[in-house]
């Protein structure tokens, strides 16, 4: 069951570096790439929560839930 | 290197096609021409520069109607199928045409590639490029330093050589590999080991004896023993090895002169001339045909010999789509009418329009009598480049001339090479005596170059005379058949596991399609391990996008042979992911 699965994974994961050519790469350069493309994950990610979601809140006129429990927070204080 | 992107545009808009499913109906029908509405029309799409768009361009051949009238009796009588009298397609009627452009459509398939491959491909390219340049800021390759070159410029700095350092390299070992047997259904490659990613290789001493699906060795003529081997063996006791002398000095025997008629006879025209490489057949005769002032019409996929004749020629050249007789037509007529812009539109000297029997990367077949029809039309003349197709297409092994039964004395200029369906060395050109006599006095391959070595002109001779039955058996006849056989079997079982195949289903070269150069390397190389020798094929060879494994098949292999690599290549397709076409599958098992 558990082979099953490695198995599954180890071939999933062979056609994954094979369709981005990080097959024929060295081990170094692999992760390189991935470390780059954690990175660019991150970034996008944290610029998604900080910029793009308060101004697309602004936009439509959505207050963020957070400020709602931040008000609620001080109200009860 | 400058049309990264742009080649693609030629193959883009040919047509998709399930062919074989086309022909099933076609069958059904008791009819050769396909009628495409009866046909699950759902499935089957004309692209517009399909048969559709070349409609307009199956107008009758100015004056040649009158004649048509004449001759259009026989034709009839043969009804669909080449006429075997060949003075026919000479007076191909309208009608003709454009059945004839149909019959491509329906035999020639370049399925698109699935919009999700297409931009993969893109992305890991451009993945490899930014290693690349990552890995050479970090670590300089010692190759890449020049040295004790203080004040000079670097001599070797291109895209091309960090392309070869950072892309293939890390598949090298798949390509260049020594082997050490004759290339015949089998081949025994040497293995080597790499310690360095690719950088350099180390022999192990031991040996992979493989099934050959990569040699141009169509008729299975290249081999070390038989009559062939042993004629040639013969020769080369006779006469040695080589001539030490130029064809106009002390190079010319018996034996040349013999071949010489013989490959006239075999083509069917009145002279030929022969050469001791086919590269330079076509790099050194192309410019003492044309000259500056000239215009040559070329297609896109011709081979490097052909454009490296051109460059040298000085002649202008406008290459068009491949295989694409509305593109042709429309550049021609555009030069017909405009001349030559430098000469003040003053008419072109000559008008050559260059293309090749069967394309070695695409695996597709010229339309050779809509080409004739266009090159009469216009009156320009005709440079067709047989060397895959000699021996390897038409019922007689007479090439593309012999497979659609055209007169060979409407193509003005036909060239071959001997090194592929002969199994030998050289290339000839033939036509009329005059074209001849002109390129014995004026050819630089005739006049400088080393004559043909007499082993090479004797394995030549001996094969030629076998594929015309001259030796008393039907040796020759039964290899062409086998071929044709193999090919058409091949195919029809590779479109029915589903990869993409290119070209036509009538050509021995079958260009199989997986697109990454990741995905070339592990082919090349899971199949080595099971014992079936492949060429890759990539950039720069084809575009970016369009990475590929050629198989070119032989009338030696046995069904058994291609049974067992097309078994192993199913399972390969299904672990790698090759299986791209989305076209509709045969799904009867089919028949050898
Ligand atoms: C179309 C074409 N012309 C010419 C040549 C050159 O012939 P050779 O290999 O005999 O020098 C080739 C070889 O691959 C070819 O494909």
């Amino acid at each position: 069951m558990l082979q099953n699965i490695i198995d599954f994974c180890n071939y999933w994961w062979f056609r994954y570096l094979m369709v981005t050519e990080l097959y024929m790469v060295e081990k170094w350069e692999r992760v390189t790439i991935h470390v780059i493309f954690a990175v660019l994950f991150c970034l996008f990610w944290y610029f998604n929560y900080s910029v793009l979601l308060s101004f697309t809140g602004n936009i439509l006129g959505i207050t963020p839930i957070s400020t709602i429990i931040d008000q609620q927070g001080s109200k009860i204080a | 290197m400058g049309n990264l992107y742009g080649d693609n545009g030629g193959v883009v808009q040919e047509h998709q096609q399930n062919s074989d499913f086309v022909n099933y109906c076609n069958k059904m029908q008791g009819n050769l021409v396909a009628d495409m509405s009866n046909c699950g029309s759902g499935d089957l799409r004309a692209r517009k520069n399909g048969f559709k768009a070349n409609e307009t361009e199956a107008k009758p051949v100015n004056g040649c109607l009158k004649n048509c009238s004449t001759n259009s009796t026989t034709c009839q009588q043969a009804k669909g199928k080449v006429c075997p009298n060949s003075s026919q397609a000479l007076l191909t009627p309208a009608k003709k045409l454009k059945e004839l452009a149909e019959e491509h459509t329906t035999k020639t398939s370049f399925e698109e590639v699935p919009l999700h491959t297409a931009c993969l491909t893109y992305l890991g390219f451009y993945l490899l490029m930014i290693l690349g340049y990552i890995n050479q800021l970090l670590f300089v390759p010692k190759v890449a330093k020049e040295e004790n070159r203080d004040g000079y410029v670097t001599l070797y700095d291109a895209f091309e050589s960090f392309y070869s350092r950072y892309v293939y390299r890390r598949v090298r070992d798949c390509w260049n590999r020594p082997i050490c047997s004759v290339p015949g259904d089998e081949v025994t490659l040497k293995d080597r080991v790499t310690k360095d990613y690719g950088w350099s290789f180390q022999f192990t001493g031991t040996e992979t004896r493989c099934l050959n699906l990569g040699s141009y060795n169509y008729l299975g003529f290249a081999d070390a023993k038989g009559p062939c081997a042993e004629k040639s063996e013969k020769t080369a006791r006779e006469m040695g090895l080589a001539m030490t002398s130029s064809r106009v000095e002390l190079g010319t025997t018996q034996l040349h002169l013999d071949l010489e008629q013989l490959t006239a006879r075999y083509l069917g025209v009145e002279d030929a001339i022969v050469f001791g490489m086919g590269f330079a057949t076509n790099a050194l005769n192309l410019p003492s045909l044309i000259s500056p002032g000239c215009l040559v019409l070329s297609d896109e996929k011709n081979h490097a010999s052909i454009i490296l004749g051109l460059r040298l020629s000085g002649a202008t050249t406008k290459v068009f789509k491949h295989n694409n007789m509305r593109d042709l037509e429309r550049v021609l007529r555009h030069n017909v009418v405009h001349g030559n812009p430098k000469a003040g539109g003053k008419p072109w000297k000559k008008i050559l329009i260059l293309v090749e029997g069967v394309f070695s990367m695409e695996g597709s077949i010229v339309r050779l009598p809509e080409i004739i029809a266009l090159k009469k039309k216009y009156k320009a003349y005709l440079y067709l480049d047989e060397a895959h197709s000699i021996g390897a297409m038409g019922p007689n092994g007479g090439g593309a001339v012999d497979y659609f039964g055209v007169d060979p004395n409407d193509v003005d200029i036909l060239m071959g090479t001997f090194t592929k369906s002969f199994g030998s060395a050289g290339g000839y050109i033939a036509g009329s005596k005059r074209l001849i006599d002109y390129l014995r006095t004026n050819s630089h391959a005739h006049c400088y170059a080393s004559s043909m070595s007499p082993p090479i002109a004797q394995q030549i001779y001996t094969s030629m005379s076998m594929i015309m039955g001259l030796d008393g058996t039907d040796t020759g006849r039964q290899k062409i058949n086998q071929l044709a056989r193999n090919t058409r079997y091949f195919r029809r079982r590779l479109a029915q596991m589903g990869v993409i195949t290119y070209g036509h289903e009538d050509s021995p070269v079958v260009p199989m399609l997986v697109y990454l150069f990741s995905k070339i390397g592990a082919v090349v190389r899971t199949l080595t391990t099971r014992h079936i020798a492949v060429v890759g094929v990539g950039f720069p060879a084809t575009p970016i996008m369009e990475g590929r494994i050629r198989y070119c098949l032989s009338a030696a292999h046995t069904k058994e042979q291609l049974d067992y690599a097309l078994d192993v290549i199913d399972e390969i397709s299904d672990t790698l992911g090759l299986k791209y076409s989305r076209k509709p599958r045969e799904p009867n098992p089919i028949e050898y």
